[in-house]
């Protein structure tokens, strides 16, 4: 791997009722979305767990965007709040796992917001990619 | 065995085609996975969603005899059902097929076209692992009762019973008072110049001389377990509560109604019972008692004022039909007599319906006066308020009428309870989603509809009312079976050490206690196959179907490569 050029691996755990759908809308109105970043469908962010999360992050990706509807809005009544106490928790203990908690990152995106999913996406690509790379990559006994 | 892998690419147009190599992501496909184990056969198509197109997949899974199928195209948002029903038609169990979205989040956002098409190969490779661990789901059919249950005998209740009672569905409609009609029988005009109280009386004769419907009066719901399709249900007498009859039914809808504040509560509001001074309802029962509007000396008003938007500050919502029924009263008593002298007092008006207009219109050229204000406040009959302008002026009547706010009916939080049903915080019932579906509920089968819901006029009632006989129409067809969800949660019985966490954090009551075992369980009928549940299980013991750890980690895998 040239060592001069970062070029992250970034993994999104996107619901199927609002952000999925989102990221269809800034298809379809064709908005330019970083290659760096890769989805992946759930059906609800409250599928999100520490488990899939740190084996997520142990085979080397450098950011995990989680996303789902707005608060209020959960095609699953409250799967959202849950998902969200979840990140929080992983966020408290990053540190002791020397892994940066920006690494790390939850939105909420309605399905009409596909230009807000663009920004948001394509930011936190460029955040993540003044990071470096991923310090804990295949570091685990997983 | 060895497994056949068919793998096929939609050109979609030049939609995919002319932004991605199909050719070379075939290729790499190919090479890729074939094996000893493994063989991809791999092709494109110019629109796989076309007629021709789900020929084509139906012949390439029978002729080549596929074990799983990978689709590159648009979004599973658009598609998925589509290809569901091409494998339907084969030997091939659906859930052995795998949709990879190469449109929208390839094809379409990616302008490079080698990045697009490494893209596209990163997702389809994903795609390929997935399906290897995807594993057949049988669909289940389950018997329906169509029956309905309707809770309350207002307008709104009344509509949905007879618009779905039929030879093949019986309704049942329960009422806690001992009248129908609810509040609307004590209108003498629903509308201006629209159907009046004959309406009511009217539905009310065709509800109780309807075969099909029963009608239950001063009678509440105790209790009620299952699911869309098959609920049973205890309701007891209010009167005598050991009178107790048992029903099943395959829905529920719930019709309570609402409550009025008392405006006296609020602190700019100021009369006795001695003053001169009526709530809306007042009025209408006075009209549909006497005929006309009189004082309580006997003697008809010579300067009324009403008063709007009492309380919307305070309640943080707007009641909606009140600026509606008010110039519907101003008008009352300018027909009345047109030397009466009507004053209106609103902060804002809400006029939503097409020939609000129209009566906005005529109650002006009547000669009310609208006065838009800042502040207001009555003292007995005195009214004191700010003009727009910030003027602050006062002004005697000899009778006052206020519209008081709409509240939910004292009934809401108990049956909140009893039906499992979460309220929004103003206390109203909590719809499944406020634009999209606004009589639904969290609870399959379970619909809320009129002012239980929210403060509804009685045309947007009604409304609601065929809104929620309609999907109950569908989704519960005498005679016919329903499939229920099938990628859902199961619990690992082996590994589940009964801490409960799963019963805790599921949203729709779909996970119960085996107290025998010791362990949880799934009612497959109830759940929405969120996941949530997995994520909270300490032992790992839940899987999602169709969602499993292996089948994501899959998908992570072949995206950090």
């Amino acid at each position: 791997m040239d060592e001069t050029k970062f070029t992250p691996k970034i993994v999104g755990f996107l619901c199927n009722w609002c952000t999925y759908a989102a990221a269809d809308l800034a298809g379809s109105s064709k908005t330019e979305i970083s290659p760096l970043f890769s989805v992946i469908r759930v059906m609800c962010s409250s599928r999100i767990d520490h488990n899939l999360l740190l084996t997520t992050f142990f085979n080397g990706a450098d950011g995990i965007l989680i996303a789902g509807c707005h608060p209020g809005d959960c095609h699953y009544d409250k799967g959202n709040y849950y998902a969200r106490r979840r990140y929080a928790l992983l966020k408290n203990v990053m540190d002791t796992l020397k892994l940066e908690p920006e690494r790390l990152e939850l939105s909420w995106v309605s399905a009409s917001e596909g230009k807000r999913y663009a920004d948001v996406v394509n930011e936190f690509s460029k955040k993540i990619e003044q990071l470096g790379p991923n310090p804990i990559k295949k570091s685990s006994v997983f | 065995m060895k497994k056949k892998i068919g793998v096929y690419v939609c050109e979609c147009g030049p939609n995919i085609a002319d932004k991605v190599d199909i050719d070379k992501i075939i290729e790499t496909v190919v090479a890729a996975n074939n094996s000893e184990n493994v063989e991809i056969i791999g092709d494109r198509h110019k629109l796989l969603c076309s007629a021709a197109g789900k020929v084509f997949l139906e012949e390439e899974i029978k002729n080549k005899e596929l074990t799983h199928m990978v689709v590159a195209a648009c979004s599973p948002r658009d598609h998925n059902s589509t290809f569901i029903n091409v494998c339907k038609k084969t030997e091939l169990n659906p859930y052995l097929y795998k949709m990879v979205n190469i449109r929208e989040h390839c094809a379409w956002i990616i302008p490079d076209k080698d990045k697009a098409t490494n893209k596209a190969i990163e997702y389809i490779q994903g795609g390929v692992a997935r399906v290897q661990y995807q594993t057949e789901l049988i669909e289940k059919k389950l018997d329906t009762n169509p029956d309905v249950l309707v809770i309350g005998g207002g307008i709104a209740g009344i509509e949905a019973a007879i618009s779905l009672a039929g030879k093949k569905r019986k309704v049942t409609l329960i009422e806690r008072s001992a009248v129908l009609g609810g509040k609307s029988v004590f209108l003498k005009e629903l509308l201006p110049s629209q159907a009046g109280k004959e309406y009511i009386n009217k539905r009310i004769k065709d509800l109780t001389d309807n075969e099909n419907i029963q009608v239950f009066l001063n009678t509440e719901i105790e209790k009620i377990i299952g699911f869309l399709g098959n609920f049973e249900i205890i309701l007891s007498d209010v009167t005598n509560k050991d009178k107790k009859t048992e029903i099943k039914t395959g829905a529920t809808i719930v019709a309570t109604g609402f409550g009025l504040s008392d405006v006296t509560e609020f602190s700019n509001i100021n009369y006795d019972t001695k003053d001169e001074v009526y709530t809306s309802l007042e009025i209408e029962k006075m009209l549909s008692e006497k005929g006309k509007l009189k004082l309580s000396s006997g003697v008809p008003p010579k300067k009324v004022g009403l008063i709007h938007c009492v309380g919307r500050d305070e309640k943080k919502y707007c009641s909606q039909i009140c600026c509606n029924y008010m110039m519907k009263i101003a008008n009352y008593f300018k027909k009345q007599s047109a030397k009466i002298e009507v004053k209106e007092f609103y902060k804002d008006l809400c006029l939503p319906h097409k020939d609000d207009q129209k009566l906005f219109n005529l109650t002006k050229k009547n000669g009310v006066d609208l006065v838009r204000i800042k502040e207001v406040s009555l003292n007995g009959t005195k009214i004191k308020y700010s003009r727009i302008d910030g003027t602050i002026e006062e002004n005697e009547f000899d009778m006052v009428v206020v519209a008081p706010p709409i509240i939910p009916s004292d009934s809401t939080k108990n049956l909140s309870e009893i039906l499992d049903i979460p309220l929004d915080e103003f206390g109203f019932f909590q719809e499944a989603h406020l634009s999209t579906n606004p009589v639904g509920t969290s609870t399959d089968g379970i619909f809320i509809i009129g002012n239980a819901q929210g403060p509804r006029g009685i045309s947007n009632s009604i409304l609601m009312a065929h809104a929620a006989s309609g999907q109950i129409r569908t989704q519960l067809i005498p005679g016919e079976q329903i499939v229920p969800e099938v990628k859902v949660s199961e619990v690992l019985e082996a590994f589940c050490m009964g801490c409960k966490n799963c019963i805790d954090v599921c949203c729709y009551g779909a996970i119960y206690f085996d107290e025998i075992k010791g362990i949880s369980v799934v009612n497959e009928a109830i759940c929405r196959g969120c996941g949530n549940c997995v994520a909270s299980c300490p032992s790992g013991s839940i899987r999602l179907k169709h969602f499993t750890n292996e089948q994501i980690y899959q998908e992570v895998i072949e995206a950090l490569k």
